[in-house]
């Protein structure tokens, strides 16, 4: 099929303006949107790791059981056995944060790699490249995610490898797209009449002036992918389990209690989900139209 | 239909059976791959309580034909495949094949269903949109999408089930087709449909992709032609801007809905393949997991197949490529 995510146009073309100029205003609000979140995230992952929280995720007070937000001494209220919330969502975030840096490394240089061959060189490589896309499109993810985790073990680290390598193909379609498109420019011409050496064109001249923001486009998706995954894993009860808290498996803990009425429990890690996962998309896609010049009006 | 307007269609059908065979064939080889690389084996998993000795599990292994060299192990499962022989599951005994079809189906309608769902929320959207352009209600309906596509399916599925039981007290408490000879059980069925429709996490993209198809064909000259002597522009627009992307887009998200499925029939205790691949996986029992994933593999080609096939009636240019 068409690729529907295929870039068109080029940075080039915002003619002499800084590109935030450029934007159009709810592409600058999306971006704005997303970036609070990333920062939210990363700000949220380094306190995590140095333990520096409101409260211990794992003290227990039976006196305050799923207590709502607002409580005193408790920003975002209790789970069902008195943990404070607000630190448990912000420990929760361990569990994705660097698996998913994997699942995007993996995506990014396997996909590179491919996208180059596929477009640089074509032929051949581009046969094998489309069969391998529709092979990999051809499962499932979570499918094959329950296939990995059977054969192996429910690890996180083997699931993002198989996040990673599913989104490989994306990332090689457009940068083979890109490529495809940039060897009818003249530069690239000039290149060659120069005697750059291939390296330099590929690495400098297409990757890193022309892909670059491609990749971090992808880098961004391929997050709000990777939390999807490991939440819905979580949830389903691999990957993290209780006590450690995971925003997966703290909604489906927290469900036990919905039918009673209590919902905070397990809405509050619901809505963190929802809204990191759009900041990632509103960032991946107001970056998109910002930065590759795709919009249509 | 004239024979001269079939003749591209089975050619694209061949053509395509041809292509599906080669990645059903690929995939096999993953499931493969992955199941030959694990460690552990499901037999020693099985075994290692019953058979004391080694050379007991080895004569088993032996004899349940496990003990080759891989391409032998790979042709032979294969062949077994094609005969219908799913082998049988380590945890019930039952054959696969049986559980898969029964499964199978009740995910079909499931996903089916969803597809619906979506459409029938994207397509609107995505129709006023490329109508009407940008505008206040149509940013607010894309800002909407973009919520629903982020919501964790799981805990849609709460809220909708919270709704139904307490709220309009339609279902009993306990759930599963226990309860569906009560008056409203057909909704009860409709639940998980709307949930896996509305929450699978594509509709922002597929209302992205329909809008843009239908304003890039609003823009082509002939839509123009059509306006300028007073013909339908709907009837005009409506193969090229609404019947190829609408079948496109659902030929490449129906691993999405797949997947999302896993999700929702744990939620609602639905029937289907993805339940069961969830206990299989957690069982880590191997026969069932690889013939779900091949199952789901045969789906996903399927939707291709009809998706090409459409695209070949509205042009069948299409064929000569």
């Amino acid at each position: 099929m068409k690729n529907y995510t295929q870039i068109s146009g080029e940075i080039g073309d915002l003619s002499g303006l800084p590109f935030w100029k450029k934007a159009d205003a709810v592409d600058i609000a999306y971006v704005s949107y997303g970036l609070l979140i990333v920062t939210l995230v990363v700000v949220s992952y380094i306190l995590g790791a140095f333990n520096l929280l409101p409260r211990d995720p794992q003290d227990i007070d039976l006196e305050l059981m799923m207590a709502p937000p607002g409580t005193v001494g408790h920003l975002l209220g209790t789970d069902y056995m008195g943990r404070d919330m607000l630190s448990r969502l912000i420990v929760g975030i361990q569990a994705y944060f660097l698996p998913g840096f994997l699942a995007i490394a993996i995506a990014l240089t396997f996909g590179t790699v491919l996208g180059v061959l596929a477009g640089y060189r074509g032929g051949r490589f581009e046969t094998a490249i489309t069969y391998f896309t529709n092979l990999v499109d051809s499962f499932p993810r979570l499918v094959l995610i329950l296939l990995v985790i059977a054969a192996f073990k429910p690890d996180i680290y083997y699931i993002m490898i198989v996040v990673g390598l599913t989104n490989v193909p994306v990332v090689a379609s457009l940068i083979k797209g890109k490529i495809q498109f940039l060897k009818q420019k003249n530069f690239i011409e000039a290149d060659m009449a120069l005697g750059l050496p291939t390296r330099t064109i590929i690495l400098k001249h297409i990757l890193w002036h022309n892909c670059r923001s491609l990749l971090i486009i992808q880098a961004t998706l391929g997050m709000g992918e990777a939390i999807l995954m490991e939440t819905s894993l979580s949830y389903l009860g691999f990957g993290v389990q209780e006590p450690t808290p995971s925003w997966g498996n703290m909604v489906q803990v927290g469900a036990n209690y919905f039918m009673q009425g209590k919902f905070w429990p397990s809405t509050a890690p619901a809505l963190a989900i929802l809204f990191t996962i759009l900041g990632f998309h509103l960032l991946g896609d107001g970056l998109n139209n910002i930065l590759e010049g795709k919009r249509n009006r | 239909m004239k024979l001269s307007s079939m003749r591209p269609i089975a050619l694209v059908l061949s053509r395509e059976l041809v292509i599906t065979a080669l990645l059903l064939t690929g995939v096999s080889f993953v499931v493969f791959v992955i199941l030959y690389f694990s460690p552990g084996d499901p037999f020693s998993v099985l075994l290692e309580g019953q058979m004391p000795t080694e050379e007991a599990r080895a004569g088993v292994r032996e004899a349940m034909g496990a003990a080759k060299a891989w391409y032998v192990q790979y042709l032979s499962w294969l062949v077994n495949m094609l005969q219908g022989n799913f082998g049988t599951s380590i945890r019930t005994g039952l054959p696969v094949a049986g559980e898969l079809i029964r499964t199978g189906l009740s995910t079909l309608m499931l996903t089916i269903g969803s597809m619906l769902v979506t459409l029938m929320l994207a397509v609107p959207i995505a129709l006023y949109s490329a109508v009407r352009g940008t505008n206040r209600v149509s940013w607010t309906l894309t800002m909407f999408a973009y919520v629903v596509s982020a919501l964790p399916v799981f805990w849609l599925g709460y809220i909708v089930i919270y709704f139904f039981t307490h709220k309009l007290g339609l279902f009993p408490m306990a759930f599963g087709f226990s309860g569906v000879e009560r008056g409203f059980g057909w909704l009860y069925f409709l639940l998980p449909v709307f949930v896996l429709g509305v929450g699978n996490g594509t509709i922002s993209e597929v209302i992205r992709f329909l809008r843009e198809e239908m304003s890039r064909v609003m823009a082509e000259d002939y839509i123009r032609t059509a306006r300028a002597k007073g013909a339908s522009v709907w009837k005009h627009s409506f193969k090229e801007g609404l019947l190829i992307p609408v079948t496109e887009i659902i030929a490449s998200k129906i691993p999405f809905i797949l997947g999302g499925a896993v999700i929702v029939e744990e939620v609602f205790s639905w029937p289907g393949m993805g339940r069961m691949a969830l206990q299989a996986a957690k069982d880590r029992d191997f026969p069932v997991i690889m013939g779900i994933a091949i199952l789901a593999a045969v789906f996903v080609r399927m939707g291709s197949l009809f998706q090409s096939v459409v695209y070949v009636m509205v042009n069948p240019r299409a064929s000569k490529e």
